[in-house]
């Protein structure tokens, strides 16, 4: 009895002195998280328009990524504010809300809209106004003019000549490497970019360009054009794809009874082309997918699953995190570097930061010290395996027993 | 300070508040943003001048937009012409793009309606794949951030939006001064009826292809300056759906029929639009935006400004008793018939197809002479008057009014060389007033006079005709025996030498008669020489000097009308026992 009075007692005393200990630390809690007027932080999404689908992965990113920028420090001490407005996928408009976000709500910093038109329209006014804009689906990087712009998507300064090397350093690994290619492409700028890239580096290779076609971007018969690839019956088909034009040109080559050796697909929707007995093997590019080694670096795992399960709740077809969402995580990761590098919200300074040092991002290190304030390409390869995309190239990023299949 | 003063005044002051906005100091998203109500008041009124005035409803308006875009575009980055220069240009190949259009579909009958509007979305994604599979873009876009931008105003901005605003201005007046001139009244006229405009003089030809012109060479201009503003083009964003609809949106909700209608459109659709740009409310923005319109479409169908307009006539006309123009009362007697022949039909043959409607037709008609033409349904009375009037080309023989060769004219020469007609079935303008129908008719029918002068002219032949008071109504509000009068007041108004009237009694009452029986006395009284087509016969003998009987498309008997009536083969294929009895 005495004992289990004693017992009592020092639960008690115990439990009091945790209480008191935490009741002390309290302030000292409280003096962590960010307080005072916040840092306001406007940026533009096309949350309407042709754009929609896409620029809602990157405003749940956003969100992710201001919660946890705030369940920091917030910028300098202050609580992060995210004034997003939506640009309707429309250059023009994008524009003239960059002026008012710059102008009017008079925002500390900005982070750049989804996709290359809009990026330019609000680029040119983040020059005048001499604001540090990031950005994280620009493809491409020679547009990227203005000084005070940085890549959060490692594409590198000339993803037009490294990144068909990649794909060609990939093929050339398997068992019979391709000695013939039919590239085929949108006429999407970034796309057909990339396409004329991969024409340029494959005939430098020695793999002979059997056929070069492009098609009209939201093309939707794929018919002619898939006899002809039919026809050219090359060892490697390369399709500068966006959204479901891969699956559509798969189906269309299935009609013809027709199996491409090898294929690779450049922008496609992940979920339907992975999903399609139609993808079976098929290559994509990307820059990060929820696998490892990429989930070991610090804070992907905690934002992959902060991403599915707001992903979920917002209906998105395909709630895994990938390079999209990855991109405006990247863009967040950077200006929080810039912003507690320089000490400052002071742009010049930021600017001047990030352009003399490196920031971890959920795409690796990053450096802004090359042309068009680019560092490494990082752009990677991807399989879809068992209707899973898997990154099987360069090596050292796939994970254990994942390997490269060819036909 | 008289009504027209204030608007004036406004106009003046509005458009000195909006040129020195620059120079204010206000943000520049200000600047930006009326920019962007420029540049959309801009291209839906361009459209309007087509679609709306003369009512070909064009789904191609981005085509010559895009046009203008790309070639700003290429002058600057390929042939570093200096900006402003290209906007000249711009302007110019989309003209000229509209008339190479208009020069093949509008010689197309056709080609009207929705099958125009097919025609100009196509002819969009005609440019847009060549502009896409050509240096012109090739698929890369056009970037333009290193084109230089003349230093108008202190920023780039300010000197984009004086441009807009520059822009906006000089579309204003061009719609304004078209709105009121005989070009504009001509496309109104075509608008509502194509065929009728013709006959009443309007060169529906010329003035559809000056107002696809104007209507283009805007658009290009417009697109010329924003190619500058968005500063990197793609096929895809400049040729995009999204342009014509919200012209149409704009135009149809202010009102695509006058001026300023576009204007309130473009500005209400613009300032909604930017109401609800936040991230969190975007969605819900667009339904709300959507929402509006549908309910003021429904609510307004002919837009806002004709909506005002109807509600201040109304207030007007409850207000003001109408102006009646006292006429003199006409002498009924009837002038001696003269030896001059006015029309002369020799061997006029009409062939469709396989159908001989008129075979070797040979007729006079003496000046001051009233010609009844009777004969059978299918005799060939109504394409005698249409191939005369020129609605018809014929396949052979000659006609001649007054001496003079008309038989290959087209029907506005031929209304100019004073041959007017009425219709069957009354035709006016439908959304033109009384008084608007006949100055129409005065205007391009009679010869060329000051506005006031045709004016009086339309108001005498108002009341000569009995409608005095009716002035600012319109057509539906008349009953038919008031719409067969207006026919006859808009051929009266051409002060023509010949006037074919087509079965303007028919569906009369008998009072109606007797009163229509009248007034073409009293028209003829004036020395007119008339060709009316009737299956009354009371009137036909009461008012004929001559009459001409068709069957199958020959004339099958002529002479006065006792006789002709006398006729037992006239009374066979025409007239019947009971009416011989």
């Amino acid at each position: 009895m005495v004992d289990r009075m004693g017992t009592w007692r020092r639960r008690h005393v115990l439990a009091g002195v945790v209480g008191a200990t935490a009741a002390l630390a309290a302030p000292s809690i409280l003096r962590a998280a960010p307080s005072g007027k916040p840092v306001r932080v406007g940026g533009t999404l096309s949350l309407t328009g042709f754009l929609a689908q896409t620029a809602q992965i990157h405003k749940i990113a956003a969100e992710i990524m201001v919660e946890e920028i705030n369940g920091r420090n917030g910028f300098l001490g202050r609580p992060v504010e995210y004034v997003l407005l939506d640009d309707q996928s429309k250059p023009d408009v994008a524009r003239s809300l960059y002026e008012k976000l710059i102008t009017v709500d008079k925002v500390d910093l900005i982070q750049g809209p989804y996709a290359t038109a809009p990026i330019l329209a609000a680029m040119g006014v983040a020059q005048r106004y001499g604001k540090v804009i990031i950005q994280s689906s620009m493809g491409i990087p020679k547009l990227q003019t203005y000084e005070m712009a940085f890549p959060a998507t490692p594409f590198g300064p000339n993803p037009e000549q490294t990144y068909p090397n990649v794909i060609l350093d990939a093929m050339a690994s398997l068992p019979t490497p391709p000695k013939t290619i039919v590239i085929l492409t949108s006429k999407f700028p970034s796309a057909q970019f990339m396409a004329q890239g991969m024409r340029t580096q494959s005939e430098k290779r020695g793999v002979k360009v059997l056929l070069y076609l492009e098609y009209e971007s939201g093309n939707r018969d794929f018919g002619a054009i898939a006899a002809r690839v039919k026809e050219a019956n090359a060892d490697f088909l390369w399709v500068g794809s966006l959204g479901l034009e891969s699956n559509q040109v798969l189906e269309a080559l299935r009609k013809l009874d027709y199996t491409p050796k090898n294929h690779f697909h450049l922008y496609p929707a992940p979920g339907p082309l992975a999903l399609s007995p139609d993808g079976k093997n098929a290559l994509c590019s990307t820059f990060l997918e929820p696998a490892e080694p990429f989930m070991s670096r610090p804070g992907v795992a905690r934002q992959a699953a902060a991403y599915k399960e707001r992903a979920t709740k917002a209906n998105l077809p395909y709630a895994i995190i990938d390079a999209q969402a990855a991109g405006m995580i990247s863009e967040w990761q950077i200006l929080e570097a810039g912003v507690n590098g320089a000490k400052s919200l002071d742009d010049k300074a930021i600017a001047a930061f990030l352009k003399k040092n490196t920031v971890d991002t959920i795409y690796g290190t990053l450096r802004f010290d090359g042309p068009y304030n680019h560092g490494n390409a990082e752009q990677l390869i991807k399989q879809a395996q068992g209707g899973q995309w898997k990154v099987v190239w360069p090596t050292k990023y796939a994970a254990p027993g994942v390997k490269l299949i060819g036909s | 300070m008289n009504a027209n003063a204030l608007p004036r005044l406004a106009a003046v002051l509005g458009i000195a508040v909006f040129a020195i906005l620059p120079t204010a100091g206000v943000p520049a998203f200000y600047e930006s943003f009326f920019y962007i109500v420029f540049f959309w008041v801009s291209l839906s009124t361009s459209w309007a001048l087509l679609s709306g005035f003369a009512g070909y409803f064009s789904l191609g308006h981005a085509a010559f937009f895009g046009v203008g875009m790309y070639t700003t575009a290429t002058l600057t980055t390929q042939f570093q012409v200096p900006f402003l220069a290209t906007v000249p240009a711009a302007a110019a190949i989309a003209a000229l793009l509209g008339i190479g259009i208009g020069a093949v579909v509008f010689r197309l009958k056709r080609l009207r309606g929705e099958l125009f509007a097919l025609l100009t979305l196509a002819v969009t994604f005609v440019i847009a794949t060549i502009i896409l599979n050509t240096p012109i873009d090739g698929g890369a876009g056009v970037f333009m951030s290193a084109v230089p931008m003349p230093d108008i105003m202190p920023t780039q901005t300010g000197t984009i939006y004086v441009l807009g605003f520059a822009m906006c201005v000089l579309t204003l007046a061009i719609a304004w001064k078209v709105a009121h001139s005989r070009l504009g009244m001509g496309l109104y006229a075509i608008h509502d009826d194509e065929d009728v405009a013709e006959a009443k003089g309007v060169p529906t030809f010329r003035y559809k292809m000056a107002a696809f012109a104007l209507s283009a060479g805007i658009a290009g201009a417009v697109g010329g300056i924003h190619a500058m503003y968005v500063g990197f083009l793609t096929v895809g964003g400049t040729f995009e759906l999204t342009v014509p609809l919200y012209v149409v949106l704009m135009s149809v909700l202010g009102g695509s029929r006058h001026w300023l209608g576009p204007m309130i459109g473009a500005t209400v659709i613009t300032t909604l639009l930017y109401a609800f740009i936040s991230g969190g409310e975007a969605m819900i923005g667009r339904a709300i935006v959507g929402l509006i319109l549908i309910v003021a479409i429904l609510w307004l169908p002919d837009g806002v400004v004709p909506a005002v307009q109807q509600w201040l006539r109304r207030r007007k006309a409850a207000e003001v008793e109408p102006v009646a123009v006292v006429v003199p009362v006409v002498p009924a007697a009837a002038r001696p018939v003269g030896d001059r022949n006015i029309l002369e039909v020799r061997s006029v043959t009409k062939r469709f197809g396989g159908l001989q409607a008129l075979d070797g037709v040979d007729l006079d008609v003496r000046e001051g002479e009233i010609l009844g033409l009777v004969g059978p349904n299918g005799s060939g009375k109504t394409t005698l008057i249409n191939v005369i009037s020129g609605h018809f080309p014929l396949t052979g023989g000659t006609i001649a009014v007054d001496g003079v060769e008309i038989g290959r004219l087209p029907a506005h020469e031929v209304a100019g060389r004073g041959v007017a007609r009425t219709y069957q079935i009354p035709r006016p303008f439908v959304n033109m007033t009384v008084l608007d129908n006949v100055a129409l008719a005065a205007t391009f029918g009679g010869p060329t006079r000051p506005a006031a002068e045709i004016r009086d002219e339309a108001l005498h032949w108002i009341a000569f005709t009995g409608l005095a008071g009716k002035e600012d109504s319109l057509p539906a509000e008349l009953n038919l025996h008031e719409r067969k009068f207006l026919e006859l007041a808009r051929a009266l108004a051409a002060r023509p030498k010949l006037l074919l009237l087509d079965e303007v009694l028919s569906g009369l009452n008998p009072a109606e008669v007797d009163n229509a029986i009248r007034l073409v006395r009293a028209i003829r009284a004036q020395g007119a020489t008339i060709v009316f087509v009737e299956h009354l016969m009371r009137a036909v003998v009461e008012l004929s000097d001559r009459i001409a009987v068709l069957n199958e498309g020959k004339l099958f008997a002529l002479g006065a009308p006792r006789e002709v009536m006398r006729d037992p083969r006239v009374i066979s294929i025409y007239l019947g026992k009971a009416y011989a009895a």
